[in-house]
């Protein structure tokens, strides 16, 4: 993708999000009293204040990009395999959402040894066995660190409880 | 009691093998903790208060004190070698300290880390022992006003972060502000953006936020593309930086140094904002600007020097005035009281023997920085040579647990993911995450002295131009704004013309 293209597309996008915060998400989920003497003193009014801001960078940025010439070189370099690149891409979210859900049922433990194996694999480690080993270890030792040395109280879940 | 007879008494307190060992173990604490990105300084300080009950006063005291400068260096070991800072104050030095390790100079840039903050912390001390009254009776006059117009010069230096385009620059910061509204008005305590979630009423984890930011955009973008990461072992190169490479970069380090201290004086304002002027300030005046953000030494330098250089400074206010100048400070003062000690004006009088022992065994945590930092460096240097198949996900997993202990929540886990993906988005489109951050932690300061000047006010701004201190900050900010603009136009020039001359 070239710089101007990219540049283009962020200024849409400011515009676009500046529009959304202005005519839905402020109206909706910013909540002010009543009685507020003056505007400058609402609570809406800073986020106002920041929609129209992201608005204005938006619209320099639409102007800039069309002013400036196309170049020859692209500004983000493309890889070969999109199509599993995409795929790895969408594991990785669906690891994290996963570990989200995880988390609090199985314990933070066994949840970090998963989201280990999983990114080492997602990640093509070179080293299989050491990614293994460190995927038990490393959280072992954390969860002995943090639970017993620094007091925190890290979920242990409904199953497996360490000591 | 003369000051020669306070001075001794105060010697005759730290020259001893307690102080020492407190101050040596104190130190490499803070070092290993600072080093393990989400155990921050300020948790390991907290850590460490139960241990200081059984210890005399000074020996306690020297012990925090060790373990608060060594946690504001050793945040600055994963920020150079993993892009993850250990503490919020080390975020700058990730900006240049992560590309040297990229070039295999990862120990060049940890030398000049330790170089800097060593330096930076032996001039905020010195600092701190000559101007302590004279600069914390300046930041007592600071109202919302001064504070208002000091924050909206600080965001000037968002400029300096931006990189190759002030726009984008401008945008992140605009996302930074924006995340930043998030929570329950301060002023009339109603939800903004929190959705009816009680997770989102104080607002986003400034710790999940951060290491969101800047550590998981990196495993994603692995994730991506495993290629692109073959073969790229960081090497530490250079073990050791050179003194003509500490000569070039001493004028940054010393002006550095000096921002930490005014900024560190101030309460409320901490070490990142200070690494971030610190940083803005070298680039804005080094022959080297366009090497800034791409792995220059200066920037490294810069950045510590800054956040170093308030870790003697947040003790003016303390000392002189028992006001606390950020978090990490607030737990030492309750290290005072449970010894009996109240920090203020009249504890140099009462005192004076301890508050010179403290001032003595300052200077000395210098050295012992010095040694226990040579050492860590050459402990952490490991962390490099870890296959990126194994590094990433350890990465991964210990922001988790560290995201996590922060206020034992996992909706700031999901807050970390969040901030990663769009790190990531941030990171392929070329966004500056450095502008995001900073937005992130003046936005708050900003809107509520703001709003407090102008309750103050009856909503006139009159108040914002009331005295000499708001006029100097207007002035700052009027220059530097006119110094970005007329460099703006200055590079667009250049470029068109080097475009023009390349169609020839």
């Amino acid at each position: 993708m070239h710089d101007r293209t990219i540049q283009l597309q962020l200024g849409i996008g400011a515009i676009i999000a500046a529009a959304f915060l202005l005519l839905v998400a402020i109206p909706t989920w910013v909540s002010s009293p009543s009685n507020v003497p003056n505007i400058i003193l609402s609570p809406l009014f800073w986020p106002w204040v920041l929609a129209g801001l992201t608005a204005i960078t938006g619209l320099a940025m639409v102007l800039t990009s069309i002013r400036e010439p196309r170049p020859a070189e692209p500004a983000i370099s493309e890889i070969d395999d999109k199509p599993r690149a995409w795929g790895r891409l969408a594991s990785i979210a669906a690891v994290m959402v996963v570990a989200m859900v995880l988390m609090p049922r199985i314990g933070m433990v066994w949840t970090a040894m998963l989201v280990f194996v999983a990114t080492a694999y997602l990640v093509r480690t070179s080293h299989p066995k050491t990614a293994l080993v460190s995927a038990v270890v490393i959280p072992l030792v954390l969860y002995a660190f943090f639970a017993h040395v620094a007091g925190v109280a890290i979920p242990q879940g409904d199953f497996v409880r360490l000591p | 009691m003369s000051f020669l007879d306070s001075l001794m008494l105060g010697l005759s307190m730290v020259a001893n093998i307690e102080s020492f060992l407190a101050l040596g173990i104190g130190v490499a604490v803070g070092v290993i903790a600072g080093a393990i990105p989400g155990m921050s300084a300020t948790m390991a300080v907290a850590l460490t208060l139960p241990f200081t009950f059984a210890l005399q006063p000074i020996t306690g005291i020297l012990l925090l004190l060790g373990v608060y400068k060594g946690g504001i260096f050793g945040g600055s070991i994963p920020a150079i070698l993993i892009k993850t800072p250990g503490t919020p104050a080390s975020s700058a030095t990730v900006l240049d300290g992560y590309p040297l390790a990229e070039k295999g100079q990862a120990g060049k840039a940890l030398g000049m880390a330790l170089w800097a903050s060593c330096t930076a912390d032996l001039i905020s001390n010195l600092a701190l022992i000559l101007f302590a009254g004279f600069l914390a009776s300046f930041a007592l006059n600071f109202g919302p006003p001064e504070f208002f117009t000091l924050m909206l010069f600080s965001l000037t230096i968002i400029a300096g972060v931006s990189g190759e385009s002030l726009l984008r620059g401008a945008l992140s910061a605009m996302l930074g502000l924006l995340l930043a509204t998030v929570g329950l008005d301060l002023i009339y305590g109603t939800n903004r953006f929190t959705f009816g979630d009680a997770n989102l009423m104080g607002g986003l984890n400034f710790i999940a936020v951060l290491i969101g930011l800047f550590a998981i955009p990196e495993i994603i973008a692995m994730v991506w593309n495993p290629k692109a990461f073959d073969g790229q072992k960081r090497a530490m190169g250079k073990s050791w930086v050179e003194f003509s490479e500490y000569r070039r970069c001493f004028k940054s380090i010393v002006r550095g140094s000096f921002i930490g201290v005014i900024l560190g004086a101030i309460p409320g304002i901490g070490a990142a904002p200070s690494a971030f002027l610190s940083y803005s300030e070298a680039r804005r005046t080094s022959p080297n600007k366009a090497n800034f953000g791409k792995g220059e030494l200066e920037g490294v330098a810069a950045a510590e020097a800054g956040n170093n250089g308030v870790a003697g400074a947040t003790l003016i206010p303390l000392l002189a005035l028992g006001i606390p100048g950020d978090v990490i400070t607030a737990i030492i003062i309750g290290a005072f009281m449970i010894h009996g000690l109240q920090p203020g004006p009249m504890m140099f009088v009462i005192n004076a023997d301890i508050i010179y022992a403290l001032f003595i065994g300052l200077i000395v945590s210098s050295v012992f920085l010095f040694f226990v930092g040579s050492v860590a460096i050459h402990g952490f240097k490991y962390v490099a040579d870890i296959p990126r198949g194994v590094l990433f996900p350890s990465v991964l997993v210990l922001c988790i647990f560290g995201v996590f202990a922060v206020n034992n929540s996992i909706f700031d886990v999901g807050v970390m993911f969040a901030m990663g993906w769009v790190g990531y988005f941030m990171l392929r489109y070329r966004i500056p995450a450095a502008p995001f951050l900073i937005a992130f932690i003046l936005g708050p300061l900003l809107e509520d002295n703001f709003r407090q000047a102008m309750l103050m006010s009856g909503s006139s701004p009159a108040i914002l131009f009331r005295g000499p201190i708001t006029w100097f900050f207007w002035t700052l900010t009027a220059i530097t704004v006119f110094a970005i603009i007329r460099a703006g136009i200055r590079a667009t020039r250049q470029h068109r013309a080097l475009r023009t001359a390349n169609q020839a």
